[in-house]
This record gives structure tokens, sequence and C-alpha cells, in this order.
């Protein structure tokens, strides 16, 4: 047994540190987040709203639900990429590849367009039925049917090289109708912009409620399914070899990336690059198989998410950037970097 | 949904970074419209060309027109052009209010005013204008917003594109001007804002008194987007006599944090109908007196882009505003009979 | 007695073209090596016998029965596979890549126990990989990542092992090492075992129980090493590239042709 004890105790450390790291990171970023208002990070400002008359509404019902609800969006992300980057054994993999984020935002265009296009194109009552969906519902509903096109496309989970094809596919697809639908109804135009950039602004506790029960079902299911991404390391016939049934299996890791991706995403927009960098950044610091691997990626996109938010709400305040410009100016940098730390070698 | 609305708020989305700047440019194009405004006493008089935005004709109705677009470029016209395009809602209807509409050969997607020119033929928009069709038509001119690449190419290929800012009122009674001058009635733009101006104040006076001084959050939708003091929407708001929640450095159309809107509590809340319903299911907005006591203006989308569109129909704008302010003042009368207000 | 695992008439169509026809071996304990020139379809016949490619004529059978109508967690638990290239991603230890040859016993849910845990232990300490079981397995070299990998099957504890050239990679000392590995756990008295390996070192084929010899989708010989017939048709299907000549213990050597005919660049393979 000689080394043995050394090097798995390292990675023990090594996993407990981070998972101290994010656990510290999500604590301050919560607490960051509910003090930056209005008037951006101001601790003092989070005091004297405290004792005043209107803390409950503004913290207890904008504040509070807005800052948790960008962790745990950030948390089904960071799931959801971990999935997908093991089951397309890919690294650059990330949870909008199978034409969910087209189908959501199809969703959303529908919606606001329905307005404009009742009459003309659909029928009125359709136009009303659509319209009272509310966007969260469209979105939800958009990128499921976008995952499920790819699958109908793919014929089932059967051959992965296949699903992504149809993924890519789809997202095309889709994003041409609904820029048709914008060309047709430019009114959707900016509310289709303002979903795409992610925005955590109208989070409540209802929409934590569902993110948080979502979250709990796809962290159970994921420590069900992790080994089976473990065996996806050695090769897709090598993992079969092994007596598990991949197309089950596929269908199943899909559903769950499918899920968490729609919760996020029709509650807090089409945030990018937290499902792709938050696995890597566990991978960098913490490796090691998917049963760790999956919650540490939810943990890290958490975290992320958290302070993209709170710099997004601080930065230019009163006024708010869209969280996703942020998450895609720190995700290109970390991007770049990794680039840079590659040729330098 | 007009591209007048449409330009500033999606830049806003697009490079909100640049926000600094453009309150620098905001800034800059107000002292530019002082200056240029102070340095037109008389069309008659000669004024310095290179002023931008200026019209300089010799007399009107003959003789060469010199205008000066808002980027500065200088345009010569032997004659007033007979054949005129126009890329902008807002320049169609001033074209029209200038009398020239027997002179609109083609319009953009997005101009629906008035329904006259609902034969005319379709452009696309600023930045998917029809080249080819354009250049069929053979206009004399083109009217254009200062942002549009399609332009570009329009003027390679020879035509005069005349390019105008539409932001502020101060734009507007600008273009007003230039229009006219290039129309070769130079006393048409003075007479078509002097009857905006006498329409929002006939507005203004119907404004009901409680209702004055009342702070009034114009949420331009999406993020939530608003219309700050220093955009179109917003100068009628406070010609109406009425305060804005947005404070003018935060620039034309600041995307907000919601808890600033529910800190400021407006009195009165105006967007498009659609939002306005569903307001009372953001968290923490329906604590607000204006969600609770229904004190909403929504507005359809063809009122609605009337009310953001920085052109000539500013006056109906404010009335059409107003409308709505009297409706509020009476259903809260009828609500509390007995009270003082 | 049934054989452990049975081909008939098996044929296996890939892209248009007939990979293998009208194929039937049986394999029964020992270690039986799977030799032919590129292309020949080697590696197809291995997966077709591990059912990893449905074949497009006939049927394989295991311990008698239709190999399709088994369900595979039971299938891996009597045949483990090993990939001719290992395309492995993540960042497993050795020791847990190991461990993943008992999801063939535990599947996705179960606990591992102390049968599971000795197997793993039995299996590393076959491929010598003790030294760094706790390293990851893209820091290994290629040689180790491949004695890792056959670790990993040899936890399945399968009886019988379907290895698409296990000796890739491996130096001499260890190419030696494994063939001796094959004999010894071949003849391991506890189980009837089979291993079947696809090999392009034919000194090692050599040394195996059973020579198959595939070529063009077809086979060409079926018997011990020592059989000339046998080695007669590997010169053959090897194009006279080879040579084989018998030492005074009965043992074939070979050799390549490596000074015969006009043309030097023909001699190497």
């Amino acid at each position: 047994m000689a080394g043995a004890p050394d090097a798995v105790a390292v990675d023990t450390r090594r996993r407990r540190r981070l998972a101290g790291r994010m656990a510290l990171a999500i604590a301050l970023g919560i607490a960051a987040g509910l003090a930056t208002g209005s008037a951006g990070f101001s601790p003092s400002a989070f005091w004297a709203d405290l004792a005043g008359g209107d803390a409950g509404l503004i913290l207890g019902q904008i504040r509070a639900p807005r800052t948790l609800g960008a962790a745990l969006a950030g948390a089904l992300l960071g799931l959801s990429g971990a999935i997908s980057q093991g089951l397309f054994r890919n690294p650059l993999a990330d949870p909008y590849l199978l034409g969910s984020a087209s189908g959501a935002a199809l969703g959303v265009v529908l919606v606001l367009a329905a307005a404009s296009l009742g009459g003309a194109y659909i029928s009125l009552s359709a136009a009303a039925w659509i319209e009272q969906a509310g966007l969260v519902t469209a979105a939800f509903v958009g990128a499921l049917a976008g995952v499920g096109l790819t699958l109908a496309l793919a014929r089932g989970a059967v051959q992965t090289l296949r699903l992504l094809l149809a993924g890519v596919v789809v997202g095309v697809l889709l994003g041409a109708v609904s820029d048709l639908i914008t060309v047709a109804s430019p009114d959707a135009l900016r509310g289709k912009q303002a979903f795409m950039l992610g925005s955590t602004s109208f989070l409540g506790w209802n929409a934590l409620a569902l993110m948080c029960v979502g979250l709990a079902v796809l962290l159970a299911l994921a420590r069900r399914y992790a080994r089976a991404l473990d065996a996806l390391t050695l090769g897709e016939d090598s993992a079969a070899s092994l007596g598990l049934d991949l197309s089950r299996v596929r269908l199943a890791l899909v559903s769950m990336l499918s899920l968490g991706t729609a919760l996020a995403v029709s509650q807090a927009g089409l945030v990018a690059f937290v499902g792709l960098v938050a696995p890597h950044l566990v991978r960098r610091s913490a490796p090691g198989p998917h049963g760790w691997l999956l919650q540490a990626s939810a943990g890290m996109g958490a975290a992320l998410l958290l302070g993209a938010d709170v710099v997004a709400r601080s930065l230019i305040a009163p006024q708010e950037l869209p969280v996703g410009v942020v998450t895609a100016v720190l995700g290109g940098c970390y991007l770049l970097w990794l680039l840079r730390q590659r040729s330098a070698r | 949904m007009s591209d007048d609305c449409q330009s500033p708020a999606s830049t806003a989305a697009r490079s909100a970074t640049k926000v600094l700047r453009r309150r620098r440019d905001a800034l800059r194009m107000l002292a530019g419209c002082a200056l240029a405004g102070a340095a037109r006493p008389t069309l008659a008089e000669a004024a310095p060309p290179t002023k931008v935005g200026t019209a300089r004709p010799a007399d009107a109705g003959s003789g060469p027109i010199v205008i000066v677009d808002d980027r500065g470029i200088e345009h010569r016209f032997a004659d007033a052009p007979r054949r005129i395009v126009t890329m902008l809602p807002s320049l169609t209807e001033t074209a029209w209010v200038l009398g020239a509409g027997a002179r609109l050969v083609g319009v953009d997607r997005f101009s629906d005013w008035p329904d006259e020119i609902a034969g005319l033929p379709r452009l696309g928009g600023l930045e998917d204008a029809h080249i080819e069709a354009i250049a069929a038509l053979a206009p004399d001119v083109v009217l254009a917003s200062t942002a549009s690449r399609a332009m570009e190419r329009l003027e390679a290929l020879g035509f005069r594109i005349v390019r105008l800012k539409s932001e502020t009122h101060a734009d507007l009674r600008r273009t007003l001007d230039l229009v006219a001058a290039l129309l070769g009635t130079p006393a048409a733009g003075a007479r078509a804002w002097a009857r905006i101006e006498r329409e929002i104040e006939a507005a203004a006076r119907r404004v009901p008194p409680q209702m004055l001084g009342q702070r009034v959050y114009f949420e331009i939708g999406g993020g939530p987007y608003a219309a700050g003091a220093s955009s179109f929407v917003g100068e009628t708001i406070a010609r109406l006599g009425l305060a804005n929640i947005v404070e003018p450095q935060l620039g034309p159309f600041p995307k907000l944090n919601p808890e600033y809107v529910v800190r400021a509590k407006p009195d009165i809340i105006v967007g498009t109908r659609r939002e306005q319903a569903s307001l009372v299911r953001r968290p923490g907005w329906g604590a607000l007196a204006a969600v609770r006591e229904q004190r909403l203006c929504g507005f359809d989308t063809p009122q609605y882009d009337l009310l953001t569109r920085p052109g000539p129909r500013a006056g109906e704008a404010a009335a059409l505003l107003v409308d709505c302010l009297v409706e509020l003042a009476e259903s809260e009368r009828r609500r509390a009979p007995s009270s003082v207000r | 007695m049934s054989a452990l695992l049975q081909a008939e008439k098996l044929g296996v169509r890939l892209g248009g073209r007939e990979v293998l026809t009208d194929l039937g071996l049986r394999i029964d304990a020992g270690w039986t090596a799977l030799v032919g020139p590129n292309g020949a379809g080697k590696s197809t016949l291995l997966r077709a016998l591990a059912g990893l490619q449905p074949p497009s004529r006939g049927r394989v059978t295991l311990q008698g029965r239709a190999l399709r109508s088994i369900p595979p967690a039971e299938r891996a638990r009597s045949l483990a596979w090993l990939a001719q290239q290992g395309e492995v991603t993540g960042e497993l230890t050795v020791r847990e890549t190991v461990e993943l040859g008992r999801i063939a016993h535990l599947g996705l849910l179960g606990t591992p126990g102390p049968a599971d845990r000795a197997a793993v232990e039995r299996a590393i300490d076959l491929t010598e990989c003790h030294e760094w079981q706790d390293r990851r397995l893209h820091e290994l070299s290629g040689g180790e990542r491949q004695r890792v990998l056959l670790a990993r099957v040899l936890a399945t504890e399968a009886p019988l092992l379907l290895l698409d050239e296990p000796t890739t990679h491996l130096d001499a000392p260890h190419q030696v090492a494994l063939a001796r590995m094959f004999r010894r756990l071949a003849r391991d008295g506890r189980q009837a075992r089979a291993i079947l390996s696809v090999l392009h070192d034919l000194p090692v084929a050599l040394r195996a129980d059973r020579l198959l010899v595939l070529a063009r989708g077809r086979l060409c010989a079926d018997g011990a090493p020592t059989d000339a017939a046998v080695q007669a048709a590997l010169v053959q299907v090897f194009e006279g590239a080879i040579r084989i000549e018998t030492d005074d213990r009965g043992a074939p050597r070979l050799s390549l042709a490596l000074d015969d005919g006009p043309d030097d660049a023909q001699a190497l393979r």
C-alpha cells in the first residue's frame, strides 16, 4: 500500500477545502446580495433598511428571494453542465446543447408576440391563451419541447453523436422561427433580448420553491446516475459492456439535464457560461468521480451566479446589468486564460 | 413597435457599459442643441454654416437649399426634393405634417400613420432596408436616423441621405425646421412646432389638479427599463407637470433594479396593457399603492407606440396620457366621493 | 457440454460492406488468440461476440443461450470486453477505474462489499498497478494506462474475457508478463475461464493455447499454434511477410521475412 493513503488523503483534503471555500463563497454571496440594493452594495444601507418599515417588503420580498434564486439557478445550471459534459464526454459541452435554450427563447417570443400575431397568423383565442400562460411557463415548456424535438429527431437517445447533431439542428431551426416571429412582431424583440441576457429581477418566493424542489430531485437522481457517468468515461462501448442499458441511461441523463436547464432558464433567463465553467473549476481544484463532481458543480454554479448577480446589481446601481452579460464576460475571460495556459505549456 | 423607441432601449440593453458615455453624449447634445437654438434667430439671417443641424436657404422657395444634417454633413439641393423616402416613423409623420405627404414615395416598415400612407411601398427597417427597392424608387432624398448602417450603402450609390437624430423634444423641433427648410417651406417648421406646443399646453391644462406633481414610472418593458426624464416621453411627462421617479442622471432608458421602483413608490405607473396586468405578480410590487389602487395606465401597442415615438404627434400623445390621468382621477372620485380629493 | 461462447453462421455488415461472412466458431476454456492482417474484421468479430455489434446474419450464443436474449446486466457478469483504443476521459484514479469493473455485479446503486474490494485488489495485483493506484489515469503513460484498463476488465471476474489488442503500448517485459498471466488465468482450476484476445503481436499469439486466423472476414484456420496447417495458413494470410520455424523444444518461433524479396519496403507490415 505504498503511497496509497497519501494520495487519497490529498484528494480528500482538496475536496474538503473546495467544499469549504464554496460554502464560504455562497454564504458571502448571499450576504452581499442581501446588502445590495438600488443603492449598490451598501452594508450601511442594509442595516438602515432592516430597521426601516419597508424591511419586509424590500428585503423579504424582493432582495432575499432574488439572491437565493440566483444561487439556486446557478446550482441547477452547474449541475446540468456537469451532466452534459459527462454525457457527451466533452469538457466544452454546456447544458444548452440540446435545443433547450432556443426552445425557451421561442416560448418567450411567442408569448410576447401573441398579441400582435393574434388575428393575423394565429387565432385570437389561441393568442389569448398563449398570453395568459406567462413568460415563465412558456420558457419552461419551450425548453422541454426543444429537447423533446431533439430526441425525436435523433430517434431516441440511442447514439450520442446523433443526439448532438440533432440538438444543433433544432437550435438553428427554433432560432430561425423565433427570428421570423420577431420580424413579424418587433414588439417581441426587446423582451426576447432581455430574456436572452438573463436577469434575476423578478424572482419571488414561488420561483424559489419551485427551483428548490427541482434541485433536490435532480441531486437525488444525480447520485443514482453518477456511476453511469463514471462508466461513460471509459468509452461508450466499454460502458455498455459493463451491463449498462446505455439508451435508458442516456435518456435519463438527457431528461435530468433538460429539467435542470428548463427550471433555471425559465426563471433567470439564458445565463451564459455558468453551466460550462462550474464543472471546469471543480475539476481544476478537486477532480474526482462524478459522485463528487455533480454535487460540487452545483455548489460552484451557485457561487458563480451569486457573485455575478451581485456584480450585475451593484456596478451601475440603481441601474442593473443583465446578469448574463456579467457571466459572459467572466466566462470569456476564464476561457481566454485557459487557452493561454495551454499554449504556454 | 417603432424603431424610434427600439433603438435607444436595445442599445442600452446591448451595451450597458456605454451608459456613462451616453450620459456625456446626452449632456453634449443638449449643449449643442442649446447653442444651435441660440444661433438661429431668424431663417433669413445667414447663420454660420458649420453648425450641425441648421438650414440656410437663400430665399424661401428659390435658389439652392443648403442644410447641414445631424451628422454635420452639408447637403445642397438645387430645388426642393420631389421624391422623398423616409426610413423612420417619426420622420414619416414629420414629412406628412409639413405638407410633403404627396412627395413621399416610400416609407419604412414601421411607419403606421397616417392611414394615407398605407399604399406606399414598405422599404424595410433601419437595419434591413431594401436597398434595391429604395434605389428603384429614385428618391431625391432619403430621411433617416443617425443610427443606420444600411444608409451608408445608399450613400455610396449616390443617394442623398439626410440623417436626423430624434430623441428629445429639442431634436423634434430642430428636425421640423430642417425638414421644412428642405421642402422649401422654412416657415412651416416653426408653425408645426407651435401647433405641437399648443396641443401639449392644452393637454397640460386638462391635467386634474390633484395629479400635478405626482410621480410617474413609465415602463418600457423587458428588464424593467424605465423612461427617464431625458427621454422623449419623459420630457412630455415633465411638460404635463408630472414628476419622474427616474433621476435625469440615469440617462434616457436605464435598466432599473426593481427595488428602486418599489422604493420610489411611484404614484402612477404607465406601460403596455399586458405588462400592467401582470405587475401585481412581481415580487414586492403588489404592495405598491399604485398597483393596489390600480393607478395604472396600460396602453395597447398602437397607442403605446404613439406615446414613445419622438414625432410631431407628441401633442396627441400628451392628450392620450392626460386622458388616462383624467380617467384615474374619475375612478378615484367615484371610489371615495365624500373625501376631499 | 455447450461451449462457453459460440458463433453460428455469423455475418456482420458495416457501412454497406460485408465485414464478417458466415463465421462459425466456439470458444472454450483456455487462451485463444485471434490474429489476422489489418482489416480482417478481428475487432468487429470481437464486438459481435461481446454483444456490442448486432449481427446481420447468424447468431451468437453464450452458454447455450442466445446472446441477444440475455439481459445486459447478466451478460456483463459472464463476459467482459476490453476496447482496442482506450479513449478514456475524465479524472478517475487508477483504483476508481478498476472499481468500475464491479458495475457488472453492483449495477448503478449497489454498495461495494468485501468481495468487490478483494476482486479489485486481485486485479490490481495481477496487472502490477499497485504502485500508482491512486494516481489519475491521464497522468500515466500509454502502457500503464493499458494495464489499468486491463485490470478493470479483470475486476469483473467474468469467466469469458474478450480483449482487443491488450498488448498495445506495452513494453517487452510487460508483454511477457501478460502472456504468462493469460496462461495462468486460463488454467485457473477454480472456474472454466476463456480468454479470447485479438493480437498483433504474433510472437505472443503463438504462445496461446489456440489460434484463430481471420482474413477478409472469414476464418482461415483454427487450431493449436504447433499445428502445421495453422502455421501454413498464418504465413499465407500474411503474404509471406513472416516465417515460422519450430525450435528444439517444439515451440513455434516467428520471424519477419526482412531479407527476402527484391523490395526492402515490402518486408515491414
